[in-house]
């Protein structure tokens, strides 16, 4: 169908660059509805809401890795000028940016003034432990069993990988603005779970569910890290109760990279063994999770199951270290394991003397998976690559590949629409847009299956009022709210032609919508808005419910499957990586919308190529403090390392909506380490692949 | 935030009273702003006032912010980053400097970062940078880079604290044996060379301007085989690991003179006399002999624990820099 641009949108953008997957959606072009409110700032995050009389709230936070809170000057702090509390709970601090209390105050100045006042004196206790070595030195010794393996391979590869800590570093800080009026409340949270907060506020707000609402219009970003209710939100709501006050409680800069969660980092020991021909005989794979303060949350998906690798016996240890807890990040645990998968791979083909795809070919669990590694090997163009390590000169190029497959998540959602008098429609459903353009797949939905233009459609969502939908976690909102809002969609279509038959007599399979007009038997009798004119001044209300929780435990149902392709160059004087080029190719069922899908390719490359030569949390051994708690020496790709990237949908045999937002950030790292193994002819285990690493590499020691 | 004054004077020479205003417990100048706003953020500087340079020129006469002169360049102190990168004039005679300019930060940083705030911001050490760290500069006993994470430190001086002076222009005004020209003080002028000192003579503090000292503007070479190269991790806004600034005269092909300065490896700007000794004569096209003058810059230093890789790239900044200055072709990833 043909969609019509309004004038709040952006031009169309050309599609002759992509022809490999023209015309497979439902809408090609739409840019993202809200994308002119969010460049021009007219879209209020939940940070941008501020309340008359309100109360600012700020935690009080261990500066070290380790260290007791030896004093405060409370009263100082109580006394400066609009200080309205001071609350310090605690003296141990076990991480740098773990909280002990929190200070509150009528302006954002006096609460600054007040955390000075308070003059926190901390003093180092205890061992700091910031690596994964600090804990686990050795390499684990192989198993008598698995030794026995190992024998009756041809060769065995012996190879440690390690990759950094990676913080999800959203646009918008965490935090919430709480719009308390005594008796009601309005929580303008940024997160990803609009409900999980409502479900939380309840034990901390001191009001029942019907006396408040929780309203998520706009998220800057979450990336996991907004899943759940967060502890900004709970003290915001305990404070605000108390108050009875609005409450604006949104962490900064630093706050945000210390203790709102990160991607764990790993460390991967492998022995495995491998025949001649490519075959894997198996082995064991040990991985370790560095879960700062947590002892939980550090697995590495390694082995992946999407290759044959025979018989491998992997064990997981979750490592504690002076640092904050991770949480769920963009395919959790995935990242890691592709990246040691992928070059671990890439080294035995090395050694076996089998080009890296024919040995993917070979090892592949999944069909389509086979067929895109040959879509993407002719796109990138793998025949210009040379054999590992054959290079001479000071620039050499690389290409390497990796893979990718994700399930579906099945959760409930529910969704309505209601069509107006005035010809307006509504879509409306609880679930939030983080930034994925889920407000722009309902309202493409909503308009192509009634058969009206896009701009006649108003958006709903992020609101614990709507109908409930699930959070934005696991790549499940698309999948779960498309079909919920495609019911309610035919229903009040089906509704409304019914109304035209019966007012206009005839049967109302007869009628149909296309385009904004009323037709009948093909010919056009009114217009849209015509017909809805004669609709009760309520309007209709069609209603969607999905619920294909029972699916859960079924893996082979509707996974998501991608490989991507990387074109590099790296400068062998200064070990510095150019990315030229990434295919990506991906399924995701149908495309609902084609550039908004195209898009979360293009950031789960970015974000991809982004920890593979760059992110890295660095906390010093000494005092344990985070020392790149910013944007500077936190360092993320930027516009002039983003090379072109090419995202390919994958539209063969697919049906249904599947996961979209994770699996396109999983095989960047592991394809770029490739690449750069390809490019100079030595391996470099550990992300970020930064220069001196790749110096280091080149000078003769791998990784 | 402290609360503070604002200051605007009409001229430099008033800057300078009123930096030495007793009144005033911390009065800081101020022109582009940006070291300072990440002081006062991180908590390190809390002045009481501070005084807009910004639009103060060293004289009142109506000229550019970059002149040309009989000898060589007049550049005025408040001239932004972006105005000597878009230089024509520097570009053709002042290479290095344009090049070290647009080589800097951002493009919003470049509109409003100016020559003198380059030459005189603070170092990027991140144990510095850290408010909870009381390291050497902030009144403490240690230096925590030592044994802590020091990939970016330097790999020359012998300490005891180990930064790198983050100013992409001092090389390149090394290259141009630059004078920086002052008031305030009971001198005119001091050589680029002096105007930083090393940290065992005070490693509090970079520079050795006096007390009420105010820089004015920059008097330079002009020349015609100049370049500026840096090896940065990234290539959107990051600061350089290693770069170097050359400027060399020719004679029938092989370089009759150099000067050459690197940057990212040692507490100041780093000239390398001995480099510059080892390229006299050295034909730029003759590989063998361009690198194995090169080479004598990774000599005498003193790496750290993480850092050493710098002893790899610095030769290769310097290499590069020449071909650059000597109109070569340079084999990197932007070609």
């Amino acid at each position: 169908m043909t969609m019509n641009q309004d004038n709040h949108t952006p031009t169309m953008m050309p599609t002759d660059n992509r022809p490999r997957n023209m015309g497979k959606s439902l809408d090609d072009n739409t840019s993202r509805l809200d994308a002119i409110a969010k460049v021009t700032g007219k879209a209020k995050y939940g940070k941008d809401h501020y309340f008359a009389n309100g109360l600012y709230a700020r935690l009080v936070r261990c500066p070290y890795g380790a260290a007791t809170l030896t004093s405060y000057e409370e009263e100082n702090a109580s006394n400066v000028p609009g200080v309205v509390e001071v609350t310090i709970d605690g003296d141990k601090g076990r991480y740098h940016g773990h909280s002990v209390g929190y200070v509150v105050a009528e302006t954002e100045l006096a609460l600054r003034r007040g955390m000075r006042a308070l003059d926190c004196k901390w003093k180092k206790s205890g061992a700091i432990k910031t690596s994964i070595a600090d804990t686990i030195d050795d390499v684990p010794a192989v198993t008598a069993d698995n030794q026995a393996l190992l024998n009756k391979a041809d060769h065995v590869l012996n190879a440690s990988y390690s990759t950094s800590i990676q913080t999800h570093s959203s646009a918008e800080t965490h935090g919430v603005s709480i719009e308390h009026k005594g008796d009601h409340a309005v929580i303008h949270a940024s997160t990803q779970g609009t409900f999980a907060t409502r479900d939380g506020l309840e034990r901390s707000i001191g009001l029942p569910r019907s006396a408040f609402e929780v309203n998520c219009e706009y998220v800057g970003g979450g990336f996991g890290s907004k899943l759940g209710f967060g502890k900004e939100s709970h003290i915001a709501a305990q404070i605000s109760d108390r108050y009875k006050r609005p409450v604006h409680l949104f962490v900064d800069r630093a706050e945000e990279h210390l203790d709102t969660g990160n991607r764990p980092g790993s460390t991967t020991h492998v022995s495995v063994g491998f025949n001649n021909d490519g075959t894997l005989v198996g082995g064991q794979i040990r991985t370790f999770g560095l879960t700062g303060v947590a002892n939980r949350g550090g697995g590495v998906s390694v082995p992946s199951r999407r290759y044959t690798l025979g018989k491998i016996d992997k064990q997981h240890r979750d490592v504690q270290t002076n640092g904050g807890a991770p949480r769920a990040f963009r395919a959790p645990g995935s990242p890691q394991g592709a990246f040691v998968e992928e070059l671990m791979l890439d080294e035995i083909a090395t050694r076996a003397n089998i080009d890296p795809l024919a040995l993917r070919l070979k090892l592949e669990t999944n069909g389509d998976r086979k067929e895109m590694f040959a879509l993407g090997a002719e796109t990138i163009g793998w025949t210009d690559r040379h054999a590992t390590g054959k290079q001479t000169g000071t620039i050499r190029r690389g290409f390497g590949l990796g893979s990718a497959s994700w399930g579906r998540f099945p959760a409930r959602a529910e969704a309505d629409i209601v069509i107006n008098q005035d010809g307006s429609v509504e879509c409306i459903t609880g679930s939030q847009d983080i930034g994925t353009g889920q407000r722009t797949v309902m309202a493409v939905v909503a308009a192509h299956v009634i058969g009206v233009p896009l701009q006649q459609v108003a958006v709903r969502i992020g609101n614990s009022r709507y109908p409930a939908s699930p959070g934005s976690g696991g790549s499940m909102t698309v999948h779960n709210t498309e079909p919920a809002m495609r019911e309610a969609a035919e229903q009040v279509r089906a509704k409304l032609l019914d109304h035209v038959a019966a007012s206009v007599g005839g049967d109302a399979s007869e009628f149909d919508i296309v385009d904004g007009v009323i037709r009948r038997n093909g010919s056009s009798i009114a217009s849209f808005n015509e017909a809805c004119g004669a609709i009760a001044a309520n309007g209709l209300t069609g209603h969607g419910s999905w619920d294909q929780r029972e699916m859960r435990n079924d893996p082979t149902t509707g996974h998501s499957h991608g490989v991507q392709f990387a074109d590099l160059h790296v400068d062998t004087e200064t070990g510095i990586i150019r990315v030229n080029r990434i295919v990506a190719i991906q399924s995701c069922g149908k495309v609902i919308c084609r550039k908004t899908a195209e898009s979360q390719i293009l950031g789960g490359v970015i974000q991809g190529l982004s920890y593979a030569l760059f992110e890295n949390k660095i906390h010093d051994p000494q005092l344990g403090a985070m020392l790149n708690p910013n944007l500077e020496s936190y360092k993320i790709a930027g516009t002039a390392d983003i090379p072109h990237i090419e995202p390919i949908l994958w539209t063969k045999n697919q049906t249904g909506t599947r996961s979209l937002g994770e699996p396109p950030t999983i095989p960047t790292s592991g394809a770029i380490a490739c690449a750069v193994f390809n490019a100079i002819g030595v391996p470099v285990r550990q992300l970020p692949l930064t220069p001196d690493l790749v110096l280091k590499a080149l000078e003769g020691g791998a990784g | 935030m402290n609360r503070f004054a604002i200051a605007q004077p009409h001229t430099l020479d008033e800057a300078s009273t009123m930096l030495q205003d007793k009144r005033y417990t911390l009065p800081v100048l101020k022109a582009g702003g940006i070291d300072l706003l990440d002081h006062m953020k991180e908590g390190l500087s809390e002045p009481d006032v501070l005084i807009d340079v910004k639009s103060l020129r060293s004289s009142n006469e109506a000229q550019p912010n970059i002149t040309k002169t009989e000898h060589g360049f007049r550049i005025e102190g408040c001239t932004t980053l972006s105005e000597l990168a878009a230089s024509p004039e520097l570009s053709e005679m002042g290479t290095v400097l344009a090049q070290a300019a647009d080589d800097a930060a951002t493009p919003q940083i470049r509109n409003v970062a100016t020559v003198a705030g380059n030459l005189m911001q603070r170092p990027r050490c991140w144990y510095y940078r850290a408010q909870q760290y009381d390291c050497l500069k902030k009144g403490g006993h240690t230096c925590y880079a030592v044994d802590g994470e020091n990939k970016f430190h330097a790999i020359f001086g012998e300490g005891p604290c180990h930064i790198v002076h983050p100013s992409n222009l001092a090389p390149a005004f090394y290259a141009l044996s630059a004078n920086i020209h002052v008031t305030g003080g009971d001198r005119e002028m001091l050589h680029n060379t002096d105007l930083y000192h090393m940290p065992k003579d005070d490693f509090r503090t970079e520079h050795n301007l006096q007390p009420g000292e105010v820089i004015t503007h920059i008097t330079c070479k002009a020349a015609i085989h100049t370049a500026f190269y840096s090896i940065k991790e990234k290539q959107s806004f990051d600061w350089p690991l290693v770069f170097a600034g050359v400027n060399l005269q020719m004679d029938e092909g092989k370089i009759r003179r150099a000067q050459v300065c690197a940057g990212g490896v040692a507490p100041i700007h780093w000239p390398l006399k001995r480099v510059e000794f080892a390229l006299r004569g050295v034909n730029p096209n003759d590989d063998a002999a361009l690198r194995s003058a090169c080479a004598i810059a990774a000599e005498q230093t003193q790496p750290m624990s993480q850092n050493a890789y710098k002893l790899t790239l610095l030769p290769v900044a310097i290499r590069r820099a020449v071909r650059k200055a000597a109109h070569l072709d340079v084999e990197d990833l932007t070609s």
